[in-house]
């Protein structure tokens, strides 16, 4: 961590940057203002937005110095890639190789231009022309199980060799293994890197290792000094950090405009990351028009398609302007939650113990209600979690720092680093209006509520405000589940609350919603009202506020 | 923030790999003027080498004589069998894969299809996949667009700004020029358009259904072997029906006859000899004619009676800078900072 009184956090983002000044109060270092706005607005604008917010708070005596002393600070930077890796994905199949193929590459943070498969219903020639047409960085090969042979393998390098037409753009194999050298040897010697197949067996995928190389290819493409400074990276180093210092098994999402990144820390320090420069808001295809119809159906408010398709293509055009209206802010978090929910990752049996969310879409929601129901429903983990965020986009520019200042960075700022939102115990299964699971909550220092039953299909919230403790006893119906080891119907959990409270959510995985519109709508806007308010039962006779 | 410089700018005409250019750095080149050509690929055919060459199938690959992927001429030779005997490539193509059956998997190159640069200007570099041409003339930059980079004179088409660009408007007179639309054109507008040869259209906004429509119609007439019309269509403001800026109306009013290239896959106009464009910048001063991004004052211009202290809440509850922006009509409304541009002229504000 800088040594000088003041620091500034920064994170340039494509569209919006997020400043954060450290300084030192009472002898310990404190985020003391936060400023975000537009990038295209300038470091002038940004710096005085920071003095205007530091000014009521700041010591007088500085009164007249804060710019200056601003402008001076140690900056600990980071910012979206200028541009994504371009990538053409050639396979033997679209639906398994190329699908596998394809997804590692996404998580990667490369976006692929074309896509070229026998059974994509194109002629070899009509492959060959969009191939040799697609700007790329890279070409990607895929297909075939470890212990196949195929010509077609050597007919797709034949392909991708025709299209390349003598240029340098470096190729993957990531086929068949017993393929490798006979691929290999189609193309002049040292262009083609034979990588662990993605999808090995007919029962087995494993697309790790290749999304790991393409990872380093395209850290050597754009940031040949080192990704440390890309925002995606210094979130996953981030996250790590923090899942390794507090044994947590975290899920992280930071969502922007352009790009997604999501990190899943295991709690000893490694982190499993994907970086998807297709999967932010105005650039997944499951935020736009294309997806208007399924997102009309997440919406709590009456809007006709036309409106959604318009709202999302004016957003994605222009992703740095602000929703205005009710019904515009609706239809942004159901794009979102329909991001959320295409690009989350699968998670680990065990499921997680923290859910972070950050990008300026969730972490500056206009209600902490919000933001939690945009994690709940769109991430949609279950078990019983904490939920925080990010909200001054911190974790990106701590990220960014040196292996060794990394801990010690998130360690001075560990109150201000992220906002807890309270906990959540999400069931899945259940027959729909049955009970789904009765759970006891105890909260130190409070009179005891009565066991809360759920039927499949209800959610609720249980006040618990930021750092109250409570023991959480959940006793499931037979066909409902936590997500853990099968038969375990009785399940207890120590929970934190935050400004949401305790979210109990027995809807199904993914919700079910009536057909009917208004019905729809109807059983939506309660969900959203269960998100805004506290709505547990009281204690027969007992005020609800701590004794 | 928008670019709408005039005097010379840098315009990419990209080329397919493997095309042939015919250009070279320092020439001038006209929209229509061809700058090299590209073969397309045809469906490949299977030769039948292991039985010409009169070997076992399995010794086929190694057999090769020439690489897999890379063009060869007609003639070369593409396969040799130690007893001398040879397979020749039938046509300029690529020897896709020798195939373990005997066969040579052979993608003749089809008739060379002419790139043309679309652009007017003077080619500064070739790169590889592009031609680097410098345009005099201003660039307007779109916030969408679709179809091919197409050129021809500009010409409006709609009387104000807020006019939307009716079917019934369009007539033989536009073929072969670039419209300047208004607020909104339905897909049967566009659909009338492109059949009479209309070059490209300049919009306001458009409702994205009826530009998906729009598109879709193509694709099908494509798919069905129909004949692909070049047609470009660029987006100025936002979807839905959105009137243009003012300003920049005017000045496209000013410079109708002039000669135009419009590429709606880059997003770009350029009118050539034109004066710098009106210019849009983000972050607007007090004073400052403004114009709204986003509903519900998009497309309303006005000017910026003041910036708020601190932050305040949009209806939504959205946090953020907000201004006083005095409406043309007199109404004063809120709107955040982030969703005004400032307009000006490029000489000054």
């Amino acid at each position: 961590m800088a040594t000088a009184e003041v620091s500034v956090l920064v994170d340039r983002g494509s569209t919006w940057t997020k400043a954060s000044v450290v300084g030192q109060t009472r002898g310990r270092w404190r985020i003391t203002a936060h400023a975000a706005q537009p990038s295209s607005w300038g470091d002038d604008d940004l710096l005085e937005a920071l003095v205007r917010r530091l000014e009521p708070a700041a010591d007088q005596r500085l009164a007249g110095r804060l710019r200056g002393l601003l402008a001076d600070a140690p900056r600990i930077s980071c910012h979206t890639p200028s541009r994504a890796g371009r990538l053409a994905v050639a396979s033997l199949t679209g639906e398994l190789s190329g699908a596998a193929a394809r997804s590692a590459a996404e998580g990667a943070g490369w976006v692929v231009q074309e896509a070229v498969a026998p059974d994509d219903g194109r002629g070899i020639a009509e492959r060959l022309a969009v191939l040799q047409r697609a700007p790329v960085d890279a070409w990607l090969l895929a297909g075939g199980f470890d212990d196949a042979r195929s010509d077609q393998a050597l007919e797709l390098a034949g392909l991708v060799r025709a299209a390349r037409d003598g240029t340098t753009a470096p190729v993957i194999w990531a086929g068949s293994q017993l393929m490798a050298a006979e691929v290999a040897a189609c193309f002049e010697p040292g262009a083609c890197t034979a990588v662990a197949n993605p999808l090995p067996a007919p029962d087995i995928e494993h697309g790790a290792t290749l999304r790991r190389h393409l990872e380093a290819m395209l850290e050597a493409l754009l940031e040949p000094g080192g990704v440390r400074a890309l925002t995606p990276f210094g979130f996953r180093r981030a996250v790590a950090e923090l899942s390794r210092s507090q044994r947590l098994r975290i899920l992280a999402v930071d969502l922007g405009a352009r790009y997604a990144s999501w990190v899943l820390a295991d709690g000893d320090g490694s982190a499993e990351g994907w970086v998807q420069a297709s999967g932010g808001i105005a650039t997944s295809p499951h935020g736009g028009g294309s997806s208007a119809a399924r997102i009309v159906r997440w919406l709590p408010v009456a809007a006709d398609e036309l409106t959604v398709r318009d709202a999302l293509e004016t957003y994605r055009a222009r992703p740095v302007t602000l929703p205005y209206t009710d019904d515009e802010l609706a239809i942004l978090h159901a794009a979102v939650r329909g991001v959320l929910t295409a690009h989350r990752p699968a998670l680990p049996p065990g499921g997680i113990d923290l859910l972070i969310g950050g990008g300026r879409t969730i972490a500056a929601a206009p209600t902490p209600a919000q933001a939690m129901q945009l994690l709940v429903d769109g991430v949609r983990p279950t078990g019983a979690f904490q939920v925080a965020i990010d909200p001054t986009g911190v974790l990106g520019p701590l990220g960014s720092l040196a292996d060794g200042e990394i801990g010690e960075g998130m360690a001075e700022l560990r109150d201000d680093l992220l906002t807890p939102l309270g906990a959540a115990v999400v069931c899945r299964g259940g027959r729909p209006g049955q009970p789904a699971m009765r759970v006891s909550v105890r909260r130190a220092g409070w009179p005891a509520l009565p066991p809360i039953e759920l039927r499949a299909g209800q959610v609720q919230v249980v006040e618990l405000g930021p750092g109250q403790v409570a023991e959480v006893e959940i006793e499931l119906d037979a066909e409902v589940s936590l997500g853990g080891p099968r038969g375990g119907r009785r399940l207890s959990a120590t929970l934190t609350g935050g400004s949401v409270g305790l979210v109990l959510d027995a809807r199904s995985t993914p919700p079910l919603v009536p057909r009917r519109s208004d019905d729809r709508r109807a059983v939506l806007g309660s969900w959203r009202d269960a998100f805004a308010r506290e709505t547990a039962p009281r204690a027969s006779g007992t005020s609800e506020s701590p004794r | 923030m928008s670019s709408r410089s005039g005097g010379r700018v840098l315009h990419r005409v990209l080329v397919p790999r493997g095309a042939m250019i015919a250009t070279r750095v320092g020439a001038v080149l006209a929209p229509d003027q061809a700058i090299g050509h590209w073969d397309r690929p045809l469906p490949p055919i299977r030769i039948d080498a292991a039985r010409q060459l009169r070997c076992r199938a399995a010794d086929l690959p190694g057999l090769m004589v020439a690489s897999a992927g890379v063009r060869v001429q007609d003639g070369a030779v593409l396969a040799r069998a130690p007893s001398g005997r040879e397979v020749v490539a039938p046509a300029s193509g690529w020897a896709l894969t020798a195939s373990r059956d005997g066969s040579i998997l052979f993608a003749p190159a089809g008739a060379a299809e002419t790139i043309i640069a679309h652009v007017r200007g003077r080619v500064r570099a070739i790169e590889e996949g592009a031609v680097l041409v410098e345009v005099p003339g201003a660039r307007l930059p779109g916030i969408a667009g679709s179809g091919t980079a197409v050129h021809g004179e500009l010409m409006l088409a709609v009387s104000g700004p807020d006019d939307e660009l009716r079917a019934t408007a369009i007539d033989t007179a536009a073929a072969g020029k670039i419209l300047v639309g208004g607020s909104r054109a339905s897909a049967e507008a566009l659909t009338r358009a492109r059949a009479i040869g209309v070059s490209g259209i300049v919009l306001g906004g458009i409702l994205d259904k009826e530009l998906r429509e729009f598109e879709a119609a193509g694709q099908r007439r494509r798919d069905a072997g129909g004949a692909s019309d070049p047609f470009g269509l660029l987006l100025l403001e936002g979807f839905g029906k959105v009137g243009f800026d003012p300003l920049l109306f005017g000045w496209l009013s000013a410079q109708a006859g002039r000669m135009a290239s419009l590429s709606g896959a880059d997003r770009l106009l350029y009118v050539y000899d034109a004066p710098a464009a009106p210019v849009r910048r983000a972050l607007p001063q007090v004073g400052e004619r403004v114009i709204g991004c986003r509903r519900p004052f998009q497309g309303r211009t006005g000017v910026l009676v003041a910036i708020l202290d601190d932050l305040h809440a949009a209806p939504n509850g959205v946090l953020t800078r907000m201004a006083l922006v005095r409406q043309e009509e007199g109404r004063l409304v809120v709107a955040p900072l982030a969703n005004l541009e400032a307009m000006g002229t490029p000489a000054g504000r």
